[in-house]
């Protein structure tokens, strides 16, 4: 019953975002989809890889808000005690909260590119199913220490809007810095299939670069750790 | 007594910075009995209470509860399987159902008496599909309550569990106390309202200042503390009653009051020597004990 109580928790702010992230997807690619003549295939792959960047925005930030609650929050709000008092460890608290965000963020990366991969096919310009799946390898795979870092936060500041500001704060501080000074570790190019497009063709490589999802998802890991090892030491 | 203590303390202490929220606390709270656990505001109960959940980690000393070590993780989220708790601001979660708070809370306690449910929602006249964010103070501290009940503790760990009841919430929710004490329940509940203490209170434990002032049956203090008032026909000497058993001493002119622990017939026979001209003995009751006893820290 943890998980129902994740999903009461989260499932306004995860259907909003899903539904805002898909909308935007199938408009935009159904709206561009118009404007390209004659050569489209180049076209629709460099509008593809846009939508990618548009949609890993929005994705971001909604996985940033998902991240949000937790038993901090509780505190702030006065329900800690009862959720302590609950037969679970605190381990488990957050862990079924991050499962539940995972699930989530993994939903609301694959749904809004699959509805584009209908569209494109109604329209009767098809892409191939490799490169769908690569654009959500990429949003999810490199994209889930974005979640990390915004649970890590949730777990040591409790305020409602401090929160969510510090952890979009991170987000746009890491992109710029990385992007000055350390440009080939940067997570936003990773997510986004910068680090993977082909200039020409504006398809995306079918080497992913794994190296760095394995990196980012162990670094997702290492946070969510640090995450419980904090929710542990605090007190209630 | 350790082995008859479902909550045992052993110089237990909660330090903040230089402030000292609990103080070397040593508390055995017996199996099957009501004890009232009784102190001013942040007296240090609700800290006590925190520390014996796991939720507040003490800065020294030790404790257990119903056997298990309250600072081992592990076996704290064991005992609480078998605690109910119910917090002073009765938290629960705004964006559940009645039906739905229901339902979460007994998926943890296989003991879930469904029975007990059904009769409390019944006499408490839970809607069960209003959200909790929308019931009244009192509605939100009945689902705490029937939450607690129907889970059958071991163990029922209250926090002011009365506020916001009306007098016939009150009534039910001293009633049931008894009830489940009666079924072998062990209670252990804080609370402001005196009056209610006395009624179904056993034991009585008061703190002050997070240190533990009285830990006493309330049949003994029943027996045992007096309010003596004494009329002399000339000023008396405080300290001709510096007698044991004797808490405090007022005098007003002519006038002594005394209020003691015991001795009061000591304390009697020394008045008649002194050439008291009335003596009146009176039994007390908590609300006094308490007062003195506060007051005394």
């Amino acid at each position: 019953m943890l998980w129902y109580k994740a999903w009461l928790e989260t499932r306004s702010r995860f259907l909003i975002s899903l539904a805002t992230i898909t909308i935007f997807c199938a408009v935009f690619v159904h709206h561009a989809q118009g404007m390209i003549r004659p050569n489209w295939t180049s076209d629709f792959n460099r509008l593809l890889f846009f939508n990618q960047l548009y949609a890993a925005i929005l994705w971001i930030m909604a996985v940033v808000l998902l991240g949000m609650g937790g038993i901090v929050r509780e505190k702030a709000i006065g329900t800690s005690s009862l959720t302590l008092s609950l037969p679970v460890s605190r381990a488990r608290l957050v862990g079924v909260r991050v499962g539940m965000g995972m699930i989530e963020a993994i939903v609301m990366g694959i749904v809004p590119w699959a509805a584009v991969f209908m569209i494109s096919a109604l329209a009767k310009m098809p892409i191939l199913m490799s490169q769908v799946c690569s654009y959500v390898i990429l949003l999810v795979g490199g994209g889930l220490v974005y979640f990390a870092m915004a649970i890590l936060v949730s777990s040591l500041v409790a305020g409602e809007y401090t929160a969510p500001a510090l952890a979009l704060g991170i987000v746009l501080l890491a992109a710029m810095l990385f992007d000055t000074w350390l440009r080939r570790f940067n997570l936003w190019r990773l997510v986004t299939g910068d680090f993977s497009i082909d200039r020409n063709t504006f398809l995306l490589s079918e080497h992913l670069p794994w190296l760095g999802i394995l990196t980012s998802v162990s670094v997702a890991a290492l946070m969510l750790l640090a995450s419980i090892i904090v929710v542990q030491n605090r007190e209630f | 007594m350790t082995n008859e203590a479902v909550i045992f303390t052993q110089a237990l202490t909660k330090r903040y910075g230089a402030v000292h929220a609990v103080r070397e606390l040593n508390l055995a709270v017996r199996r099957n009995r009501v004890t009232a656990f009784l102190g001013k505001n942040g007296a240090g109960k609700s800290t006590t209470i925190k520390m014996l959940l796991g939720m507040v980690r003490p800065t020294a000393g030790e404790g257990t509860m119903l056997g298990k070590q309250i600072t081992d993780t592990h076996q704290n989220v064991d005992m609480r399987r078998r605690v109910a708790y119910v917090a002073e601001d009765k938290p629960l979660y705004g964006y559940m159902t009645i039906e739905q708070t229901i339902r979460f809370a007994s998926s943890f306690y296989p003991d879930w008496r469904t029975d007990i449910e059904r009769k409390l929602l019944s006499d408490y006249e839970l809607p069960l599909r209003r959200k909790v964010r929308e019931l009244s103070k009192g509605m939100r501290t009945k689902l705490a309550l029937l939450l607690a009940f129907a889970r059958q503790p071991e163990l029922l760990i209250l926090d002011e569990p009365s506020e916001g009841l009306d007098p016939v919430g009150i009534e039910h929710l001293l009633q049931t106390l008894v009830a489940q004490s009666a079924d072998g329940v062990s209670v252990f509940f804080s609370s402001h309202q005196i009056a209610e203490v006395e009624r179904v209170a056993d034991d009585v434990c008061i703190l002050e200042k997070g240190s533990l002032m009285m830990d006493t049956p309330l049949d003994d203090l029943r027996q045992f503390y007096r309010r003596i008032d004494l009329v002399f026909p000339f000023p008396p000497l405080e300290r001709e009653f510096q007698i044991s058993g004797v808490e405090s001493i007022r005098t007003s002119g002519l006038q002594m009051s005394l209020f003691t622990s015991a001795n009061a017939d000591a304390v009697v026979e020394r008045a008649h020597d002194l050439h008291a001209v009335s003596v009146e003995v009176a039994p007390v009751s908590l609300r006094e004990i308490f007062l003195e006893t506060v007051k005394e820290a």
